[in-house]
């Protein structure tokens, strides 16, 4: 299970993982806005050697970046299927009933799975090559403006931080309860949907209790030592970005006005 | 043989930054009848051991027969596998989930094939022999229970199907001493009239050496000494594998210092023996 995990800090030595959070954070938000404003082939084709030189330069293997989207891959495929089986504008290929297939709808699937995966593999290469503090951390800088409105950023990060934190013992405790119910001849690959999901409630109505346990353990833990959300800790590590961030910065801005410039036709001049 | 392990190696998340060489070239072999422990230093690879037993883990390096199970087939019967060798993990508690008692028991020999009646009347006589009475509890939600008493429903729900082999992963972990003394009876009165085989896993040295007749150490994922508990305890240097004394070998030991020499004893009630035969001894 742990070996699944999706999306967790993967250490290594690299430019990206060097980055101040904040600046993967924007560059991010920037990716992503860049993928809805794609509309041609070519617009997709420079977010994809976009993200595909982000992950060649976090030399995080593929393989571990790919994981990631199988977990999502279901939701993908589901997506395609519909948006294949119901658009039904564009040149008829195949009809039956109230199911079309056409050419449009098609290529509208087709640009769909990209901006899905584009988006899963973008966000997942974040996670990747951040630890969950510095995640947090970079969140809770960004969102800093918003005490203006009286939003409670700094208990929002510490909410945050916490469940970050718990992520990996909760995928341990999945293990072990699995194990011990899979010990007691428990199977949760067979059979039909129903069964299956029947299947996980061995597992699941533990996991609930555990999660309530620790939660109340971690209140008390935090009470017992008169924690309260100080607006003003201070950071054992001050985030600061570096010449990297600059670089970034200049690089993601180039690719934004790329995709801009390729959607309005180079201002028309093509 | 009922359990036989050969050259098992394994490797977590392999080939990632994570990689962790768990277990490095096991071998050994357990017999009917046996009281086995397998001791060892926190990470040593006890668990991962263990777990191999009951394809919890699925075998990748080496070969593992149980119960003349193949657990190196393509499609080993794992049904068959797990109904014949039970196994408790560190605080079983945590895996109650049903909404009463007797459906909690009754989970384990639904799933290995018992018929309706036949898992009631198996739950029944669990719940009993874990010293419950299944009449007064079986309705009640085992959310409910003392700790205590949802330890014992655990063991029961795994003692329903009658495996032949018990495995118990630290089963006295966060009991307090009472506590402790209790389950070890418990499990002590349970090898032989039910169960022919226990493997246990433990840090407590006074567990090992007042239940088991052979003990596993491990080290860094490799079997270390495959021997028994008066050889570990009074020939070995166990402190340098990162282990404990238990107390009666202490108490030998500071003894023996003070010029007393007593019979190299394990048990408690040899201690006392010794103890006495030695006063007796001397008033005569
Ligand atoms: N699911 C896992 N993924 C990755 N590494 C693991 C996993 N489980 C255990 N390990 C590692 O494998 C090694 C052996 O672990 P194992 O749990 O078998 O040790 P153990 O002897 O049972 O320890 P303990 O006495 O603390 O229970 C440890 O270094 C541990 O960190
Ligand atoms: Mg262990």
């Amino acid at each position: 299970m742990r070996d699944v995990a999706f999306g967790q800090f993967y250490p290594a030595d690299s430019f990206v993982h060097k980055l101040d959070p904040r600046t993967k954070l924007l560059a991010g938000i920037v990716y992503i806005v860049a993928v809805f404003l794609c509309t041609s082939y070519y617009s997709y084709l420079a977010c994809f050697l976009f993200l595909v030189i982000s992950i060649i330069v976090s030399r995080i293997p593929i393989r571990s970046v790919l994981k990631t989207v199988k977990a999502v891959l279901f939701i993908i495929i589901i997506t395609v299927v519909i948006n294949i089986l119901f658009y039904s504008d564009g040149k008829v290929l195949w009809s039956w009933w109230k199911l079309t297939i056409t050419e449009q709808g098609l290529i509208f699937a087709s640009k769909m799975a990209m901006r899905l995966l584009f988006l899963v593999l973008s966000t997942s290469l974040i996670t990747l090559t951040t630890t969950p503090m510095n995640l947090t951390d970079g969140l809770e800088s960004l969102l800093t403006p918003l005490k203006w409105i009286k939003f409670p950023v700094h208990d929002v990060a510490i909410i945050m931080s916490i469940a970050l934190r718990f992520i990996p013992s909760f995928m341990e405790e999945i293990d072990k309860i699995m194990m011990a119910q899979k010990a007691r001849g428990a199977s949760f690959d067979t059979g039909g949907l129903i069964k299956r999901a029947k299947a996980l409630l061995p597992i699941l109505i533990p996991l609930f209790v555990s999660a309530f346990r620790r939660a109340d353990e971690l209140a008390m833990a935090l009470d017992a030592r008169c924690y309260n959300a100080t607006p003003n800790r201070t950071k054992m590590k001050k985030l600061t970005f570096t010449g990297r961030d600059v670089v970034a910065w200049v690089l993601t801005a180039a690719f934004l006005a790329i995709i801009i410039m390729l959607r309005t036709g180079f201002f028309g001049l093509l | 043989m009922l359990v036989e392990v050969k050259n098992l190696s394994y490797v977590y998340s392999e080939k990632t930054p994570f990689e962790k060489q768990a277990l490095k070239d096991v071998s050994f072999v357990v017999d009917e009848g046996q009281s086995v422990g397998i001791v060892g230093a926190t990470g040593s690879g006890k668990s991962t051991l263990v777990q191999h037993l009951n394809g919890l883990i699925r075998l990748k390096n080496g070969k593992i027969t149980v119960l003349d199970i193949d657990l190196s087939a393509k499609k080993p019967d794992l049904k068959a596998l797990r109904k014949g060798i039970g196994m408790l993990f560190q605080y079983p508690e945590y895996q109650l989930f049903a909404d009463t008692v007797a459906s909690d028991v009754m989970f384990g020999p639904l799933n290995f094939g018992f018929s309706k009646t036949e898992a009631e009347e198996a739950a029944r006589r669990a719940v009993n022999m874990v010293g419950m009475d299944y009449d007064s509890v079986k309705d009640r939600s085992p959310l409910e229970l003392s700790g205590g008493q949802k330890r014992r429903i655990a063991i029961a729900g795994v003692l329903a199907y009658r495996p032949k082999i018990l495995i118990l992963d630290e089963p006295t972990a966060g009991l307090d001493p009472a506590g402790k003394r209790e389950m070890l009876s418990l499990i002590a009165s349970l090898k032989g009239e039910e169960i022919s085989t226990v493997i246990t896993v433990s840090h407590n040295m006074d567990e090992i050496a007042e239940f088991s007749q052979r003990v596993l150490v491990m080290n860094n994922g490799k079997l270390l000494y495959d021997t028994t508990p008066s050889e570990l305890f009074y020939r070995l240097d166990v402190e340098a594998l990162g282990l404990s004394l238990p107390h009666t070998v202490r108490i030998v030991r500071l003894l023996k210092e003070k010029n007393i020499i007593l019979p190299e004893v394990l048990t408690e009630k040899d201690l006392v023996a010794a103890l006495l035969a030695y006063a007796g001894g001397r008033n005569a």
